[in-house]
């Protein structure tokens, strides 16, 4: 044998590792996924807001959600603090100053934003949650176990558990209607009864349209940028705004890729790491054990040779 | 020759069908075009040839603002917004109260984006259902209403209660009922006090002292509100919470609604040492009597006219009066017979009416009113 235990080893790590690299970069570029083309979306036209709060009570009432009469929804003093999703509202409204206009605040709806690629499934173990060709991210509560990793994994802290049922607890989001927009053929029960339709129900690559031509008209009312067009690698919500989204609670730093791809190339590694490794290692336990039988066996047959002279 | 003549007949065929297509296309005009006679082709359509599959329409006639001022008295008194009728009452809109309150801010335009000369159209001619599937772009009736409505009144009332515009349907309680419009029609924005006068401290040396006698600008001078009041927003009044503090303005702003009638020639007359009495006829020379007291200063001093010296002359406005017309028991002297019948300058020589009348013309005797009368005195002179 010319080459020794130690060059041959480094070989064989050499090719494994980039073969292994090769393949997850070459897996990150193959399974990049542009979006249901026909995917349905909303616009949020924030400024149009007037923070009427019926899109919360409208989402409840469709929601079966514990709800109270709509006239209840003109009190504004919940806007003193900052509100979230959670398992019995799936939309809120906040309410932030305006810059440019004291007297005028800015009222943002704040729900699922249905990601085109969402780390909640991607994080989801049974598969409970699942992005549909509709652009709807729907959750399928026979199959979930409970595991709340789709709640960590979400860039915008959207999906609520119920902590306080003890016996059948889900996992609670907006479902962007799916049932109303399939079957009933109907629009989203928030954007039916928002009185100044400051959120538009659509195919998403036409309201990007809209979206665009709004910023181009009024460039003084808007600000150029459609937040879900690139954001996490786009969101079927899509919102336009006055002011920049950082003042409006909309978190800036989520990047533009989609979060399953963040995982993906370490997730990738999984296997390799599981099933190729022991493979190799015992292979060279294998390699070297045979080899060790074999000089066992040379020497045995030597010694024999030399007592049988 | 031949191919020429081929040539130049299918030419002509081509261009009377184009002619033909193109006279159909205008035949074909949709009925909403009769809305928008002076409107051109291009003030709606993007495209040359709009088709009714595709008609290219500019997304919003708003950003072209095309409007011609009309006065709010040829609008309807009363619009009753009933298209919509699901969980509330129609609503009872009021218009001409609406556009009047326009007046003091960018006039029908703050609602009406789109008003060409002629008919004006409304809300719903452009704005169809209550949403609008076909093109994303265009709010539906629902969204226009509110927008319109919510963005004033959100601004000054800080409130999106359905209630402030619509009642509640009564469960049980068949829909559509007669609307009773009587009690809101002629209705129009209530009185709003007007401050008696204020007097301001002004960083000029000369004169530091500027008293505005706003009693005196709207009740004597006749100026109406929106004279001076522009571009104002309902809020400016109507705000229920904190007041929005106040833009600085600058000298040409302060001076900008007093310089509509006063010259900036004469510093003095607003900018005064000490605070100045309001106008009183007599500064003129010409006290007043108590019938012309009553009266505002544009009743003689004729409307859209400079205020000038006028003359004193009674026939100069009371161009009616004669011996005939003219009751003078109302100067507080019934006449007697004798002199009823007499011609004003008999007495009033000259036609000096503000002064002594004299007996000289007939009676030589040196008799002197009042001492001698010419008739009985009903009441104490004038």
């Amino acid at each position: 044998m010319s080459i020794n235990r130690r060059a041959f080893l480094k070989a064989i790590g050499a090719i494994g590792s980039t073969s292994l690299i090769g393949r997850h970069s070459k897996a990150i570029a193959q399974e990049h996924f542009p979006g249901y083309p026909d995917r349905f979306g909303v616009l949020h036209d924030i400024p149009l807001c007037t923070g009427c709060r019926k899109c919360e009570w409208a989402c409840k009432d469709q929601n079966k959600l514990p709800n109270k009469p709509i006239e209840t929804y003109d009190d504004k003093s919940v806007f003193e603090k900052k509100r979230r999703t959670d398992a019995e509202s799936y939309t809120v409204v906040n309410r932030y100053p305006n810059p440019k206009d004291k007297e005028k605040p800015i009222y943002v709806k704040f729900q699922c934003n249905h990601c085109d690629e969402p780390a909640c499934a991607s994080a989801c173990l049974v598969k409970a949650l699942k992005k549909t060709p509709e652009g709807a991210v729907t959750y399928n509560k026979d199959v979930c176990i409970g595991c709340r990793y789709c709640m960590t994994a979400c860039p915008f802290y959207v999906p609520a558990y119920e902590y306080h049922n003890a016996l059948t607890p889900e996992v609670r989001k907006c479902t962007l209607c799916y049932e109303r927009i399939t079957k009933e053929g109907e629009i989203p029960a928030c954007v039916k009864i928002c009185p100044t339709q400051a959120l538009t129900f659509g195919k998403r690559s036409e309201l990007i349209k809209v979206a665009r031509e709004k910023i181009r008209s009024k460039p003084g009312e808007y600000i150029d940028h459609i937040y879900g067009k690139h954001e996490v690698g786009g969101t079927c919500w899509l919102y336009i705004s006055g002011v920049p989204f950082e003042q409006l609670g909309f978190p800036t730093d989520v990047g533009t890729k989609p979060y399953p791809e963040l995982t993906k190339g370490f997730l990738t590694m999984v296997p390799a790491g599981v099933v190729i490794l022991p493979a190799l290692l015992g292979g060279f336990y294998m390699f070297t054990k045979h080899r060790e039988q074999m000089t066992k066996d040379e020497a045995t047959t030597s010694e024999k040779k030399e007592t049988q002279p | 020759m031949l191919k020429i003549i081929r040539t130049f007949t299918i030419l002509l065929s081509l261009s009377f069908l184009a002619v033909v297509v193109l006279g159909e296309i205008r035949e074909r005009k949709e009925p909403a075009h009769e809305l928008f006679q002076d409107a051109t082709c291009s003030d709606c359509h993007i495209c040359f040839t709009p088709s009714k599959k595709d008609p290219c329409l500019r997304s919003c006639p708003r950003l072209s603002k095309k409007v011609i001022a009309h006065s709010p008295e040829e609008g309807p008194e009363v619009v009753i917004l009933n298209q919509l009728e699901d969980l509330f009452e129609p609503v009872i809109f009021a218009h001409k109260l609406h556009a009047q309150m326009t007046q003091m801010g960018e006039g029908c335009a703050v609602c009406h984006h789109y008003a060409p000369a002629g008919h004006i159209p409304p809300c719903r001619e452009c704005h169809g259902g209550p949403l609008n599937p076909v093109d994303l772009r265009q709010p539906g009736l629902k969204g226009a209403y509110h927008r319109q409505c919510l963005n004033c009144h959100r601004e000054w009332s800080h409130s999106t209660a359905c209630a402030v515009c619509h009642a509640k349907k009564t469960p049980g309680e068949l829909a559509i009922r007669q609307v009773d419009t009587t009690d809101i029609v002629g209705i129009y924005h209530p009185h709003i006090a007007v401050p008696d006068k204020r007097v301001y401290q002004v960083n000029y040396k000369k004169g530091p002292v500027v008293t505005f006698h706003h009693k005196d600008h709207v009740e004597l001078f006749d100026l109406r509100c929106v004279d001076c009041h522009r571009e104002q927003s309902c809020s400016r009044c109507h705000e229920i919470g904190e007041k929005p503090e106040r833009a600085a303005k600058t000298p040409e702003e302060h001076h900008k609604p007093c310089i509509s009638c006063h010259t900036m020639k004469t510093c003095s007359i607003c900018h005064t040492q000490s605070e100045t009495e309001g106008f009183t006829h007599a500064r003129t020379g010409w006290p007043l009597n108590r019938f012309h007291q009553e009266l505002k200063c544009r009743s003689c001093h004729l409307m859209g006219r400079k205020i000038t010296k006028l003359d004193r002359d009674c026939i100069a406005c009371h161009s009616s009066w004669n011996t005939e017309t003219f009751n003078h028991s109302v100067t507080g002297l019934a006449l007697d017979e004798i002199h009823q019948g007499m011609d004003c300058i008999d007495c009033h020589l000259d036609r000096r009416f503000d002064q002594k009348p004299s007996c000289a013309n007939c009676h030589d005797d040196g008799r002197v009113y009042p001492k001698s009368s010419p008739g009985t005195f009903t009441e104490e002179k004038w």
